[in-house]
């Protein structure tokens, strides 16, 4: 691939510059229909965090910038000589699960950090309070007037399958529950875990006061 | 450069003083419709293989940045946003037809201010020495006469610790691409230069001049010649395309 022996991309440049260009143009093509976040990042602008995968062995680097056109760079750095403000590092799955899951913490997640971790936690913040107008979106290439019906029919949609998620979620728990007994109810397992703690400390407490007597026989 | 009189001009052997000419010839038939064949003729991907050498060019705001052989102005144009107002672009080129396109093509888009367009000639650059903290030549070197003589008036007109980054085509590193790419530059290539430009002798010129140059090898062994150190290259898309680097001790 290269005759530099420290070169540590293993695909070939033209494929990830060409993914980290797609990725590039979709972040920020997404962040034009939420002003409110694009202006959020300004506050970061020139911060780089450095997302290193284990496995498959491969970092890539994201810059807030602050161009008329784009607010998030990507780029492979393959000579190492960017010094990023935060470096997180781990299995691509440990890091993708970091990106989604409701986490506020990072122990037990497989995901090491190193530098300043004010970066990360802020683009947690705004990675999840992110809103993109969708329907501003869709309205530039249908139109206003069709956008909006189709924006309210999609709507409709999600929540008519909210509905029925919810409700299909309920029904199959009842029917594990109360129909076939097969597994307990919430509240009946949530008595039994607190009968199971009420035990342990009983145990504990007996326990000490048995010590206590051994204790007290063997001085006298 | 195959004797002292002559050099290659594609596959035919032409005298030195006439290279310059045909190779102009070339490029004044070529420079309207220039984009749109690099855009059909690469599936776009010209485009990445530009962004890899921005990415490596390591450019920050304030620098000088010489862009040789620079067209019409792709680089210069990403190199402008990146030194900002107090940087400096010179796009450079040989041909006046190409220049006259990168520069109506980036005063259209807004560039200006931090770039200058200076019809220059890659062997005897007419800047003074260590003016530069980077130079790129993308898809250029392959067209100068005398290599070697060019990478020292680089290496001149570079500052101490400047880049040099060389984009160009080179030799594929499997055999069977290697196949596939032949296929594709003497039969297709010059078919779609008569469509788009009514010109298929330019466009056989251009896949007989890659076949003629150094491959990846050769041309870091030049780049050492001529004084660069750390010279190294990345091969992209299988090594049909390579980007050399050299630092300018």
């Amino acid at each position: 691939m290269s005759a530099d022996p420290d070169f540590t991309l293993n695909i070939d440049p033209t494929l990830s510059t060409a993914a980290l260009a797609g990725l590039e143009a979709s972040m920020n093509a997404a962040l034009r229909y939420d002003p409110g976040t694009r202006a959020a990042l300004k506050d970061l602008q020139g911060q780089i965090l450095a997302i290193e995968s284990t496995a498959p062995a491969l970092t890539v680097y994201l810059e807030i910038v602050d161009d008329d056109d784009r607010a998030l760079r990507f780029f492979a750095d393959p000579e190492g000589n960017c010094s990023p403000t935060t470096h997180i590092c781990g299995s691509l799955s440990s890091l993708a699960a970091l990106m989604f899951k409701d986490t506020s913490t990072l122990a037990n997640s497989g995901v090491q950090v190193m530098g300043s971790t004010a970066l990360l936690s802020e683009l947690q913040i705004l990675a999840k309070g992110l809103d993109l107008d969708w329907e501003d979106a869709l309205n530039q290439i249908t139109g206003d007037v069709l956008g909006h019906q189709l924006a309210e029919k999609m709507r409709n949609f999600a929540h008519w399958g909210r509905d029925r998620v919810q409700t299909g979620e309920r029904l199959i728990s009842e029917y594990l529950t109360e129909e076939l007994k097969s597994i307990p109810a919430l509240p009946e397992l949530q008595t039994f875990y607190s009968q199971v703690d009420d035990t342990r400390m009983r145990v504990d407490r007996l326990e000490q006061k048995i010590q206590k007597i051994l204790a007290r026989k063997q001085k006298q | 450069m195959t004797d002292k009189n002559t050099t290659d001009f594609g596959f035919e052997q032409v005298s030195v003083d006439e290279k310059a000419g045909r190779v102009a010839d070339v490029f004044h038939s070529v420079a309207a419709k220039y984009d749109i064949m690099n855009d059909l003729m690469s599936a776009g991907v010209h485009r990445i293989w530009k962004r890899f050498t921005i990415e490596l060019s390591g450019v920050r705001k304030g620098d000088k940045v010489l862009d040789i052989a620079g067209g019409t102005g792709d680089l210069s144009y990403k190199f402008s946003r990146l030194v900002g107002s107090e940087g400096l672009v010179v796009l450079a080129d040989i041909n006046d037809s190409m220049l006259k396109v990168g520069r109506d093509r980036l005063l259209d888009r807004g560039v200006a201010g931090n770039l200058v367009v200076s019809q220059a000639d890659a062997q005897f650059l007419p800047f003074e020495d260590n003016s530069f903290d980077c130079i790129t030549i993308a898809f250029g070197l392959r067209n100068v006469t005398d290599k070697a003589l060019a990478l020292r008036s680089m290496l001149r007109v570079l500052k101490p610790g400047g880049r040099l980054l060389v984009l160009e085509f080179s030799k594929p590193q499997h055999s069977l691409l290697e196949k596939v790419y032949d296929a594709y530059s003497f039969k297709i290539l010059p078919f779609i230069g008569k469509v788009i430009t009514d010109d298929s002798d330019s466009y056989r010129y251009l896949a007989e001049s890659i076949r003629m140059h150094p491959d990846q090898e050769t041309l870091k062994n030049m780049m050492t010649d001529a004084g660069f150190a750390e010279t190294k290259f990345y091969n992209m898309t299988g090594g049909i395309v390579a980007l050399h680097k050299g630092i300018k001790p």
